[in-house]
């Protein structure tokens, strides 16, 4: 008995590492055929708050600004349009404008902002890793969007995506509806996103982002986000919201000391 | 209509768009404030870096609260947590807060000898 339970022990263990030892040339092949896309990576905006060490102001904010491009005109249709007019011009929405404080972005604006992220390239997905703790799961394994029953709005939404040689193209849905949370612009919940994201030298990473909203825009929105290596940066350094002393008394931002 | 009225309030609400956490419409950037004093706290936190700056003042001392960028942030202008010390004199150039309290924007700073902390600022272009 003793040696029938230890033949097939010997049988399945040996099962195993065949198959281990089968996959393992398999796996580094096809991250071999990745691209490397190591490094921390940020946009103009980012570059350009980085280099102060207070916050920009007057000029230099305005410039700042002119860089966000999910903050500029979006292609909106005259009903989506009409409905954010209104959305925006109430008092409520004047002082919740003045007032915010924004520790995460969700997608797509996370794309466009001040955080500094990571690519994790793996043959199953891509990771974006943001600094302030946000992450974006690309699925790369062939698999599509889950069903209905299974798919709920979300602040980053569902991505899944395929590799058409070095460039990375991701499909997203289920962004939940509403702000771009930086800026005046919004969107319904059938915003339908499409991305090219490829390397374009050893410093250079560009999202070609192109936003389809049957309900919200007249025509498909095309924007070209452009990342550059962190390169004073040997490590991801943590952002978080864990100090805020900007109460909001009476409608305004204040200062609170310790 | 619609796109002027919405544009309009996009330059409104744009304004925060500059800003890593939140609106810098309660400091006037357009008032300069140089502040003589002794640190009494430097916190290395985020989303800010904040010093608390004890300064003479005809009713005795004035507590500033002054805030600055992510540690992050002023760790690739060359601050590290140790840049500043309770006890140490500094001279710092601030935007105050619009409501008159004690409270501004960090702007630049250089120690008692002169020399800038954290890397100088650049050259304003011309």
């Amino acid at each position: 008995m003793r040696r029938v339970v230890a033949f097939w022990l010997i049988a399945v263990l040996g099962a195993s590492l065949a198959e281990a030892a089968q996959n393992a040339p398999q796996r580094v092949r096809a991250f071999a055929a990745l691209p490397d896309w190591t490094g921390l990576w940020e946009t103009e905006v980012s570059r350009a708050v980085n280099r102060l060490s207070g916050k920009p102001a007057g000029n230099e904010l305005e410039a700042i600004n002119k860089s966000v491009q999910l903050v500029g005109p979006a292609p909106y249709t005259e009903a989506w349009g009409k409905k954010l007019q209104a959305d925006l011009s109430t008092p409520a929405a004047a002082v919740g404008a003045s007032t915010a404080k924004l520790c995460t972005y969700g997608f797509p604006m996370i794309m466009d902002v001040f955080q500094i992220f990571q690519a994790v390239v793996t043959p199953e997905e891509t990771l974006f890793v943001f600094d302030n703790g946000e992450v974006r799961h690309i699925y790369t394994d062939g698999r599509g969007h889950p069903g209905k029953d299974d798919l709920w709005p979300t602040a980053m939404g569902d991505s899944v995506g395929h590799w058409e040689g070095e460039t990375l193209v991701i499909d997203t849905v289920a962004r939940t509806e509403g702000s771009l949370r930086m800026g005046p612009n919004s969107l319904s919940a059938q915003a339908h996103f499409t991305e090219r994201v490829r390397r374009l030298d050893k410093n250079d990473l560009e999202d070609q982002l192109t936003v389809d909203d049957p309900v919200a825009l007249m025509h498909p929105w095309k924007l070209t986000l452009h990342y550059t290596r962190a390169a004073d940066l040997d490590r991801m350094l943590p952002w978080d919201c864990a100090n805020d002393r900007n109460p909001v008394v009476d409608g305004k931002l204040s200062v609170a000391p310790p | 209509m619609w796109r002027s009225l919405t544009s309009g309030l996009a330059l409104l609400l744009i304004a925060r768009s500059g800003e890593a956490h939140h609106s810098g419409a309660m400091f006037d950037a357009q008032q300069s404030i140089t502040l003589n004093g002794t640190v009494r706290l430097f916190q290395w936190t985020n989303p800010h870096c904040w010093i608390q700056l004890l300064v003479p003042s005809q009713t005795g001392t004035t507590e500033w609260s002054i805030e600055m960028g992510s540690n992050a942030q002023l760790y690739r202008n060359g601050w590290r947590s140790n840049t500043l010390n309770p006890g140490q004199k500094i001279i710092v150039i601030i935007h105050p807060v619009r409501d008159g309290t004690a409270a501004g924007l960090f702007v630049s700073a250089t120690a008692a000898d002169g020399s800038f902390l954290g890397r100088a600022p650049a050259p304003a272009s011309p």
